[in-house]
């Protein structure tokens, strides 16, 4: 940047003009723009009278409202929809079919209550029998075609929801492929592909909306500043930092107690909700829907929206929008009446009639792939990059002798439990024709350390992910507390107690330190989509004591994660990642934490350091269950250690035991060396 | 005509698309089996491929159907439509691979895919400001031969779909199991990082597999244009997700999947269509799409690589 000021006078300029406000704090900046922005948005019929623009503007809202809809989706819990239209489009025909002239039943005493409700009208011609013309009001209609569209948002996604990534963008795709043509074929409700006409306009306390744009543009800036509240609290809730949880890694977020079925409805459920309002929304204001009006075009220009402002940043997908409509309804016509002027001046006739309006989905298709090659946070992305640390912050404290205050998520009963806290019995693991796990038997009991060793390919980590549920049992039991958990899904068995780290990390990594504590908390908490909305006081009493936990659990490593809060994971140091790991599991109040190779990366001071830790741990009543190479470290804590080799357990007991051990020395050293010792 | 030959001639006709497609459905197949990238791009490519053998077709002189030709000069014609296309499309895929798909290949998510949307968006739109948005007549130099089979007709528009359909798709599956590059090729749809070990030149065999879809896409593109006689820059959208759907319903990544779910996409649409109603023949196929998807992930005949979450 200060090359750039000295060498280029216009950038030198601006930094110049820049100076004064990088000294006001982000978030003053922030909120002053969007203030700025939303007065802007509110005087703009006044400052700009202009019939034609004003109707733009009001379609720029419905587009940025659908933005912030697929932003749900797309964004915060990373399900690429490419049929989100239609939504959209059942939204739109909904009230359509409700407040128009297309269904016309024969009137009769069953439709007198809806009379007296407003919602239909006796509708007499002389000579033909009298008919009930629906009349529902665009009010009612709003949020009732919004909860249609989110009951197909289940609809369609309950059986395509497991499928990964890709897949679920195609079959979004074929659901948007056959929303127009069902529409289009059944012409009795829908009109087919003439479309639907006459559509009544809304009203309020009396005022018909007509066909002015004023009015429909103050709805849709009511919407978007609706749909920006309900983005960002729920970003800043439990449900959003599930989502975002999904988005970043599907099996950890399980394994942390994250129901990815529901939650993924959930997220289809409200993006559909948002284009349902909206379909009722656009359609009001043209009083006319037809099928082609929600094709896949619309579904990629709205994708293409919330890419160009950054997938998650409610703010920057609203930008998106209104960026593309404004160069859509402005720029691009501007600019052909510019050249068309030009070329009578120059007498070329092709400058004459260049229309550049023809050219917005070449537009499209190029700020997409910009953006996706060169600044894939998107314009206003989710994530700003935090400030760096001070020297005294980033000087780690090593914490020798362990943790000193006793933590509140471990204070349960589980260490008071008689008999075994895990029990396997006779556990088998097969795939395909490779046994993984063979025939398994297992006590731990509670309040104890156990480690499980064995050479690479033994098996170690397939049996973790098996009692987490991460793969099914082939044969064989676990019981929790003497209560049978096989196969049970693995967010059922982290609110059972059972927590796990990731041999190979498997973080939150675009989510902060903070954040990915937060979600280890999911199964603790209770805080719904409404709740997250909303935000009555329970909910913020629950919000604030969770971080208050998530801080102390954080503090367990002194001051090395506690300056870190708000920084992404990925800017981590690789032990640092390893800890925030544990960190995680330790929110989720787990009665038994399993641990694979929690040292490895790290070096022989920092080993120590965390043995010491899981010690800690182990006197405050956690059992924990290890996986390690490093034998020093699985010497000097475990209580029990279990060898497994080519997925058979070889040998169990103290760790002198097991050293001593013949079978042990053979599976790791190998037949002669065991010889010659 | 009886009902049944009706069915016999819906039977030919179906035959005919389902090659098409099937054409369309090896290069989602290849691409997606090496890289894992569903490329909408391919749609474009297509729309592309024939409206250059358009260009082709026109530059030696055809208009249309006025002019007809046979023997030696159809097939001299016809090939080099067919040679100069299929280089042509080959090359676009190469450079879509290079600039716009190679910076993303290690990208996690959807990145890549939403950038094939993007670049088909392009493509499709560049074609619409070049030539306009009407339907073009496309010139078509095939005498009107027939051949009867019971009571329906076979033209002979249909015998040369099926023969380079069928040339094209036996010379694939050589060059895929007997040559080094094509066992490069099965070899890192298996496991790219061992192949990658093995001393297999990844990024080549990626590069191949782009221009070889491409170029089959390409020949799909000018059997289009002689079978209807008519191509607009939006022919790939609607031709592109059948041909993806077939790539799906065999088993993605399963070359020998491909041919078969083109062939059984192109009977759903033209039997399927006599039977129920053509209005309904998209809903039909998406369903099918999205039943396979959600029931039979891997297809029909399967495929090692089966989903992973």
């Amino acid at each position: 940047m200060d090359m750039d000021a000295t060498t280029n006078p216009a950038a030198g300029l601006l930094a110049a003009l820049a100076a004064p406000l990088k000294r006001v704090p982000p978030k003053v900046r922030g909120r002053a723009a969007v203030a700025a922005f939303a007065a802007f948005a509110l005087l703009l019929p006044v400052i700009d009278g202009n019939a034609g623009d004003l109707d733009a503007a009001a379609n720029a809202t419905a587009f940025a409202a659908l933005a912030l809809g697929l932003n749900i989706v797309v964004g915060l819990a990373g399900l690429l929809d490419l049929g989100y239209a239609a939504f959209f489009a059942i939204g739109a025909y909904t009230y359509g079919i409700f407040a128009s002239w297309q269904l016309e039943p024969a009137w009769s005493s069953f439709w007198q209550p809806f009379a007296w409700l407003g919602l239909v009208e006796r509708f007499h011609v002389d000579g033909v029998p009298d008919v009930a013309h629906l009349t529902v009001s665009f009010w009612i209609m709003l949020p009732l075609s919004g909860l249609i569209a989110a009951f197909f948002g289940i609809l369609f996604g309950a059986p395509t929801l497991r499928l990964k990534g890709d897949y679920l963008a195609i079959v979004t795709l074929g659901f948007g492929e056959i929303v127009p043509v069902v529409v289009r074929n059944t012409p009795s409700l829908t009109n087919g592909a003439m479309g639907l006409n006459g559509v009544q306009a809304p009203s309020l306390f009396g005022y018909n909306f007509g066909v002015t744009s004023t009015p429909y543009y103050y709805v849709g800036v009511a919407l978007v500043a609706l749909f920006i509240f309900v983005s960002l609290r729920l970003t800043t809730s439990r449900i959003g930092r599930a989502w975002m949880a999904i988005r970043e890694d599907q099996i950890a977020a399980a394994a942390m107690g994250v129901n990815r079925v529901r939650l993924k409805l959930l997220a289809f459920a409200v993006g559909a909700g948002f284009a349902g309002m909206i379909g009722t929304f656009y359609v009001a204001k043209l009083q006319t829907a037809t099928p082609d009006m929600f094709m896949f075009p619309v579904s990629a220009m709205i994708l293409v929206m919330v890419v160009f402002g950054g997938m998650g940043s409610p703010y920057g997908v609203v930008a998106g929008a209104l960026i593309l409509q404004i160069l859509q309804s402005w720029v691009l016509q501007d600019v052909s009446g510019w050249l068309h002027d030009l070329g009578e001046l120059l007498d070329n006739d092709w400058l004459q009639t260049i229309d550049l309006t023809q050219a917005i989905e070449l537009i499209f298709g190029i700020v997409l792939v910009l953006t996706m090659l060169y600044r894939r946070q998107g314009l206003i992305p989710a994530r700003r990059a935090t400030r760096a640390l001070s020297l005294a912050e980033q000087t780690a404290n090593v914490e020798r002798g362990g943790i000193r205050r006793q933590l509140r998520v471990l204070a349960r009963e589980a260490a008071e439990t008689p008999g075994p806290l895990l029990e396997i019995r006779g556990l088998v693991k097969r795939y395909g024709g490779i046994i993984a796990v063979k025939e398994v038997d297992l006590k731990i009991a509670a309040g104890t350390i156990v480690a499980l060793i064995g050479p690479n390919g033994s098996g170690k980590t397939t049996m973790f992910n098996v009692i987490t549920g991460l793969d099914p049992a082939t044969g064989g039991k676990i019981l929790l507390q003497g209560r049978d958990v096989t196969g049970l899904p693995p967010h059922e068995l982290a609110r059972l107690g059972i927590a796990r780290t990731f041999q190979n990390l498997r973080l939150f990594n675009n989510m902060t330190v903070l954040e990915n504590v937060l979600v280890g908390m999911h199964s603790r908490t209770t805080t719904g989509a409404l709740g997250a909305v909303l935000r009555p006081p329970s909910v913020a009493v629950e919000e604030r004591e969770a971080r208050e936990r998530a801080i102390e659990v954080l503090s367990v490593f002194g001051n090395r994660l506690l300056p870190r809060l708000d920084q992404t994971v990925s800017e981590l140091s690789y032990a640092n990642r390893r800890r925030v790991e544990i960190a995680r599991a330790l929110a989720s109040q787990p009665k038994i934490l399993l641990l694979d190779e929690p040292a490895a990366g790290m070096n022989p001071g920092e080993t120590l350091e965390l043995a010491e830790q899981i010690r800690s741990l182990k006197d405050m009543g956690l059992t924990v269950f290890l996986i390690e190479h490093k034998l020093n470290v699985v010497n000097d804590l475990a209580d029990r250690i279990v060898v497994l080799d080519h997925g058979e357990k070889i040998a169990e007991g103290t760790p002198a035991e097991v050293h001593a051990d013949p079978q042990v020395l053979e599976a790791y050293l190998g037949r002669k060396a065991v010889a010659h010792a | 005509m009886t009902f049944s030959d009706v069915l016999l001639q819906q039977v030919i006709n179906g035959v005919s698309l389902g090659a098409m497609y099937a054409l369309l459905a090896l290069g989602f197949t290849m691409v997606y089996g090496i890289i894992e990238l569903i490329n909408f791009t391919h749609f474009s490519v297509f729309m592309v491929g024939s409206f250059i053998a358009m260009a082709v077709l026109l530059a030696v002189g055809l208009s249309g159907q006025s002019v007809i030709l046979t023997g030696l000069p159809l097939v001299a014609v016809l090939l080099l439509a067919l040679v100069v296309t299929m280089l042509a499309t080959g090359t676009l895929g190469v450079v879509i691979e290079r600039t716009a798909l190679r910076p993303l290949r290690n990208v996690p998510g959807t990145a890549a895919m939403i950038t094939t949307i993007g670049l088909a968006y392009i493509l499709t739109n560049l074609v619409l400001l070049l030539v306009g948005a009407q339907q073009e007549n496309y010139p078509n130099p095939l005498p009107n031969l027939t051949w009867h089979l019971g009571g329906a007709t076979v033209h002979l528009r249909e015998v040369l779909v099926w023969v380079v359909a069928a040339v094209l798709m036996l010379g694939l599956q050589l060059f895929v199991h007997h040559t080094k590059l094509g066992k490069a090729m099965q070899a890192t749809a298996q496991d790219a990082e061992a192949a990658r070990m093995m001393g297999v030149d990844v990024d080549r065999v990626v590069l191949t597999a782009f221009f070889l879809g491409s170029a089959l896409a390409g020949a799909a593109g000018l059997i289009f244009g002689l079978y209807y006689n008519v191509v607009d820059f939006q022919i790939g959208y609607t031709a592109g997700l059948r041909a993806f759907t077939a790539a799906v319903l065999g088993g993605i990544g399963n070359i020998p999947g491909a041919m078969l779910g083109g062939l059984l996409i192109g009977l759903i649409e033209s039997v399927g269509g006599q039977l129920i109603a053509v209005r309904w023949t998209d809903v039909i196929i998406f369903s099918i799409l999205v039943l396979v998807l959600v029931f039979r992930p891997t297809g029909l005949l399967g495929r090692s690589l089966a989903q992973r979450s």
